[in-house]
């Protein structure tokens, strides 16, 4: 056992590096150095608190030379002092978000760390969180009427995921409807029509997970090599598929490849349609997944049941036990096996 | 439809401000075979934006389906200054809170009401592939109303029905409601119920708990497949076993790099025959019996680097039982290389418990190429299989995609 633990320890010490347990190059900012050195903020950052909401204001080769007169290097000071998340994070802040440091000076005197609480300790989140916001701003009335658009700029395009609420971690993929059921509106606040139609339009000509291909990552629905899988899931979960396709989405597909429609073989097993219940495994397995007959013999197809299965017919009744149905006789699929006049 | 789009797309360059666009081909040795997406966006004003997707392209489809084009999205939407009005006219997807997404070429309206009362409803024509015109008495329309709760949550109920040929292919009630319950849990629920053929079509229920780099999530869903099937067809009538899936979600940040997960889940659906006696009348449809079968997944992704442009990830599952049972394994890798390059790799093995004579193991493969620079996006992969249709196979994939006027 202290071997076993002995062993952990010297792993998690050689993976540390890679587990993001120490900090590797490039490092955080030394802000807290910098402040205890008496260093103001707008020293480095000149001209912040006249900033218009154009500008990064992020310091310059320049600002630092200042006082570092012996840079130990030629390369930009803030490609090794600077968290590598920092920079992107800033710019996109800045393309997302209306927002000017200008109009926030007076309100806060000046004091920067008022909303950038924790930057002392490390510049890996500089933007500081919605949540900061709302101890001056009031969003009640942008969150009702769910316009986004008073602070946030192209929210579908920025990088910005919800932290602090609405966020999509855990099985998102399989979770998201349910969630999206009760505050779908708020959905639309960050996502457009096509993003809900890039996989629940009936006019989708490829997936996101063949047309993103190189993004590997991605959660998106039937990944990798779901071609071969396809027939274990939908057995696995009937219904599953037709809560997205249609039922002729598959027999296209099969009759495309040969195992359904106009083909000389039967795709089913011996025994399948008999004289006796042993012989007829078919109606077992139509109840086990009536959404995988509806895949190829829905429509036309569906003369091979009347046959025998309508009113008087060898076939008897496909009804479970206690069915019901508000469909009228003379409408469709009733009048397929009940012919005006016939008993219900 | 064509020019519709086209003149949309094309209205929309010319007075939209500010407008975004977005062309993606892409070509693959398997269908389709090659496809050019146009995507674009515009503003004019605060109340009024337009968005359209369309696409053209040559796919290896049946004659039946096959489509040289399409429209996926073109939506006008207008909101008033408050927002508490805002509509869509076009072709869009449908969601109202339980019930189920449909795509149609109509309207949408949501009003925002008093008392913190929200009505949504929607109509049109439900939208079928390749443009087709010959859809005579086909429409669907739904609407939901819906009552906030505080900041904390809310509950609806909707209604839809769709017809084809006039005929009723749908007709659901659905409901839903969602909660955020203190600061560490999350609870949300839906039902549908059909009402053409009286019984539940299908229902979700999830309870979430978020601590810190731990989440927890317990879930149960159910789906009646004869349900979810249109009304108008003929195995809605056969009742079915439904399928219920229960289980729990654990997502965990195990190290800042390190990201684990596992979902532990049991699935109550349909299994053997019923042995039914020799005696039996040959006039009698089969019953089925019921199978609990595990379905388990377990992931892990290491970023390489704190932005993740460089990662690895690994991930097992086991699903289904008795002849749909299978055991799987897929890892993932990024690289992130000088010039801008990415290079990524995806292995997928997949174990049949009856292999059925179709291969006792079928792997996929991919391995890709990609580079961003500017408004441009470029990737070209290799994708290998054995898979039960085809004993070996080999496809590539190549894309190319370019923005404009994106900040």
């Amino acid at each position: 056992m202290r071997r076993l633990a002995l062993v952990v320890v010297l792993a998690l010490a050689a993976c540390a590096g890679v587990l993001g347990l120490t900090r590797s190059e490039p490092r955080p900012f030394p802000h807290r150095a910098h402040v205890f050195a008496g260093v103001t903020c707008t020293r480095c950052h000149v001209g912040i608190d006249r900033d218009d909401g154009t500008s990064l204001h992020v310091p310059d080769d320049r600002s630092c030379i200042e006082c570092h007169s012996k840079p130990h290097d030629s390369h930009p000071c803030l490609g090794c002092h600077a968290a590598p998340n920092a920079l992107p994070e800033l710019a996109d802040a800045r393309a997302h978000l209306v927002f000017d440091h200008k109009t926030h000076t007076a309100p806060t005197r000046g004091d920067c760390v008022r909303c950038h609480v924790g930057v002392a300790e490390s510049d890996q989140h500089l933007r500081p969180p919605m949540a900061t916001c709302f101890r001056c701003h009031d969003h009640d009335a942008s969150r009702d009427a769910r316009t986004c658009n008073a602070c946030h700029r192209d929210l579908e395009d920025s990088a910005t995921l919800p932290e602090t609420h609405l966020a999509h971690d855990g099985d998102w993929l399989r979770e998201h409807g349910t969630r999206a059921a009760s505050s779908g509106d708020l959905c639309q606040s960050c996502h457009r029509d096509r993003f809900c139609a890039e996989c629940h339009g009936k006019t989708v000509p490829i997936l996101p997970a063949t047309a993103r291909f190189d993004d590997v990552f991605a959660p998106t629905i039937h990944r990798a090599g779901f071609e071969s899988r396809h027939a274990l899931e939908a057995r696995a979960e009937p219904g599953a598929c037709t809560t997205c396709h249609s039922p002729d989405r598959c027999a296209s597909c099969h009759t495309s490849l040969g195992v359904a429609g106009d083909t000389r073989r039967s795709p089913h097993p011996p025994g399948w349609v008999g004289p006796t219940p042993a012989d007829n495994a078919h109606g077992r397995e139509a109840r086990r997944d009536p959404t995988a007959c509806a895949s190829c013999h829905d429509g036309a197809g569906q003369s091979l049941c009347v046959g025998c299965h309508k009113v008087g017919g060898v076939g008897g009744n496909p009804h479970p036990v206690g069915w019901s149905s508000r469909v009228p006789l003379s409408s469709m699929p009733c009048r397929l096996c009940h012919p005006i006049g016939s008993r219900p | 439809m064509k020019w519709l789009a086209a003149m949309l797309v094309v209205g929309g360059v010319a007075h939209a401000d500010p407008l975004a666009l977005r062309a993606d081909a892409f070509a693959s040795t398997a269908a389709p075979a090659g496809l050019l997406t146009l995507s674009a966006d515009g503003d004019a004003g605060p109340g009024l934006s337009a968005e359209a997707v369309v696409w053209t392209g040559q796919t290896t489809a049946t004659a039946a389906d096959r489509a040289d084009g399409d429209v996926l999205v073109i939506a006008l939407h207008a909101r008033t200054r408050d927002g508490r009005i805002n509509g869509t006219l076009g072709r869009f997807v449908a969601t109202l809170g339980a019930l189920r997404p449909v795509q149609v070429d109509g309207g949408r309206a949501r009003v925002r009401l008093p008392y913190a009362i929200d009505v949504d409803a929607y109509a049109g024509i439900p939208v079928l592939p390749d443009l087709t015109t010959s859809r005579s008495w086909d429409w669907v329309t739904g609407g939901r109303v819906a009552r906030r709760i505080g900041d904390w949550g809310s509950i609806g109920a909707g209604y839809m029905q769709q017809r084809t040929d006039g005929e009723l292919a749908t007709e659901e009630v659905g409901f839903d409601a969602g909660a955020a319950l203190g600061n560490h849990d999350d609870l949300a629920g839906k039902l549908a119920y059909d009402l053409a053929n009286p019984g539940l079509a299908e229902a979700t229920i999830t309870a979430s708990d978020r601590r810190g780099a731990l989440r927890g999530e317990l879930y149960a869903t159910y789906i009646a497949a004869s349900h979810i099937l249109p009304a108008t067809s003929l195995f809605t009538v056969l009742g079915d076993v439904p399928a219920l899936r229960a289980g729990t979600t654990w997502t965990w940040r195990a190290a800042p790099r390190l990201d684990v997960a596992a979902d532990l889940a049991v699935r109550r659906s349909d299994g053997d025959a019923i042995d039914e006696p020799a005696t039996a009348p040959a006039t009698t449809v089969g019953e089925v019996g019921e199978v609990i079968a595990p379905a388990i997944v377990l992931r892990a992704t290491l970023r390489l680097d704190d932005r993740g442009a460089s990662a690895l990830g690994g991930e097992l599952r086991r699903d289904g039982a008795g002849d749909s049972g299978w055991t799987g394994a897929r890892a993932t890798a990024r690289f992130a290389l000088p010039w801008a390059l990415s290079a990524s790799s995806e292995l997928e093995l997949v174990v049949p418990d009856h292999d059925r004579g179709l291969g006792r193991v079928w792997p996929w493969v991919l391995a890709a190429l990609s580079r961003t620079w500017g408004p441009w996006h470029a990737a070209v992969a290799l994708e290998a299989q054995a898979s039960p249709e085809d004993r070996s196979r080999l496809d590539a994939l190549a894309q190319l995609g370019r923005t404009w006027g994106k900040p």
